[in-house]
């Protein structure tokens, strides 16, 4: 392990016992933000100290108690803290690193501020990193941390989280995983899709979410979901940084150790059941991972796969999967039928799709207008560019 | 998502708040105006807060532009305007937002008479492939 992510693993062990025995999250958070920074600054230089938690938290408390010396309110809030640490710590029964992510996907914050607080909270990233991963500028990242903590002092929220709504804040957790795995490949470009980045910190926590809580088989379904995704990482782009669909990958460079680990822990947690979600997306990446071709996919599966993803977790990203899947099963017009109560919708993948499974049919010049619009409406550069690359070649 | 807020208008003399040198606003009770005024400074803040500003600019008069075009096989520098049309490019915002309602919230509160508001989206690099 580099001293980097020696101090960054133990981040949220050190937030948690903060937290545990002052009580203020949004303090607690900022003394521990400065405690890694001075690590980041001495360890290097100095080597790592003999107990890195414990320095860390060391130094943390002192900047926390410095933090509330220099307050005017200071003897309130001094006192308020001194009853709250002769409360003692709570009792310990959940993993304290899954403490703070439970606490990050509280209900009371919206999921992009959840991905931000998790980031900072969970991975010990700076708020520069953060911001640099977002593409926005250092102070708007800044804000909305700031506002996701003054959100969550707000709500009262506690440490450790209730135990009642135990299931519901994991699930919360899931999700907000799931979506910074996404914006970890969806958001960087070109040669930065080989650096792990978010994605990569998306794996190494659903992986301590997993461990922490193994008798949730979700979370065993979103680590394979993850790893199974992420193998497909270094074929998603060309040379030029063009994206890559998913037909036209090489496949000998997806990453087999991660879709041999991904397997796995799927087959194991399958039979366990209930099987949601994130098991079944995650059964999904399984058969496209494990398929030689495009054309030797196991179709029927997939498709089977996404009936029963649209039964608990209907979309249109599930429709869109659905469809394709019975355009390879029973002909391209089967596949288009289903896509027809999303008619209205402006979702440029629905377009994207319609597109392709017109121009199978033969029916170029509607297949034209739907590749066209969905060029137009992508918000996304490398799938404009696969778009107007596509509808050159038809012409 | 990243949108840009682009304030189509043009005031007489060209000046910032664009607001006070527009026509139609100049006419509206000192009631309205200042509700106008308001509305505008409480969702700046408003987002600066949530941390949804990138950055913004107000720009200089459209006279002032400099234009770079290719003539006769070489780089042509002129001096502005670009366009003769009615309304100019004014000013612009930059924001990170969760979803394209969010945006036009935001967007809904720029509005004012005699001006013209762009809501739009900004493209990003990356891409999803499956």
């Amino acid at each position: 392990m580099t001293v980097e992510q020696v101090w960054r693993t133990e981040a949220p062990h050190v937030l948690a016992a903060l937290t545990r025995r002052y009580g203020d999250f949004g303090d607690c958070e900022d003394a521990v933000q400065e405690a890694l920074l001075a690590a980041a600054a001495q360890w290097p230089r100095e080597g790592m100290p003999h107990d890195p938690r414990a320095w860390l938290i060391t130094v943390a408390q002192r900047r926390l108690i410095d933090q509330v010396r220099s307050e005017s309110a200071r003897r309130r809030r001094e006192e308020r803290y001194a009853a709250d640490a002769l409360d003692g710590a709570a009792p310990v029964g959940v993993d304290d690193s899954l403490e703070v992510l439970l606490l990050c996907a509280h209900p009371a914050l919206t999921k992009a501020s959840q991905v931000a607080l998790i980031l900072r909270a969970a991975s010990g990233l700076t708020t520069a990193q953060i911001a640099a991963g977002f593409l926005v500028p250092e102070a708007t990242m800044a804000a909305r941390i700031t506002r996701a903590k003054k959100t969550l002092a707000g709500a009262g929220s506690r440490f450790p989280a209730p135990a009642a709504d135990l299931s519901a804040r994991v699930g919360a957790v899931r999700h907000a995983l799931a979506l910074l795995h996404t914006e970890g490949h969806v958001r960087s470009s070109g040669e930065e899709l080989s650096d792990a980045g978010f994605s990569g910190e998306a794996i190494r926590l659903a992986r301590s979410l997993w461990r922490a809580v193994p008798a949730d088989p979700e979370n065993a379904g979103l680590l394979a979901l993850l790893l199974l995704t992420h193998a497909r990482g270094p074929a998603r782009t060309d040379a030029h940084g063009d994206l890559v669909p998913l037909e036209a990958q090489d496949r000998s460079r997806w990453r087999r150790d991660l879709i041999a680990e991904g397997v796995a822990i799927l087959e194991a947690v399958l039979p366990v059941g209930p099987v949601g979600e994130f098991q079944l997306q995650a059964a999904i990446a399984a058969v496209h991972d494990e398929a030689a071709s495009w054309a030797a996919t196991d179709w029927p599966q997939i498709a089977e796969l996404y009936r029963m993803l649209d039964l608990i977790a209907p979309g249109e990203a599930v429709t869109i999967g659905r469809a394709v899947a019975v355009a390879r099963t029973e002909g391209p017009a089967a596949g288009l039928a289903l896509l027809d109560p999303l008619a209205g919708s402006r979702n440029h993948r629905v377009a994207a799709t319609r597109g392709h499974l017109l121009a199978e049919l033969g029916r170029t010049a509607q297949a034209r207008v739907a590749l066209e619009q969905a060029a137009r409406t992508t918000p996304s550069i490398p799938e404009q560019r696969y778009l107007n690359r596509l509808l050159h070649e038809m012409a | 998502m990243k949108y840009v807020i682009l304030i189509h208008s043009n005031p007489q003399p060209w000046g910032h708040p664009t607001g006070d040198f527009v026509a139609e606003q100049r006419d509206l009770p000192a009631e309205t105006r200042e509700q106008l005024n308001a509305d505008f400074e409480s969702v700046l803040e408003e987002m600066s807060a949530r941390g949804e500003l990138i950055g913004g600019e107000a720009l200089a008069d459209p006279a002032s532009a400099r234009l770079f075009r290719w003539h006769d096989g070489e780089r042509l520098a002129t001096d502005g305007p670009y366009a003769e049309g009615k309304e100019h490019l004014a000013g612009f915002f930059l924001i990170d937002v969760e979803s394209p309602e969010r945006a036009e919230e935001i967007t809904r509160n720029f509005g004012a008479p005699g001006e013209t508001i762009e809501l739009r989206p900004a493209m990003w690099p990356g891409g999803d492939a499956d």
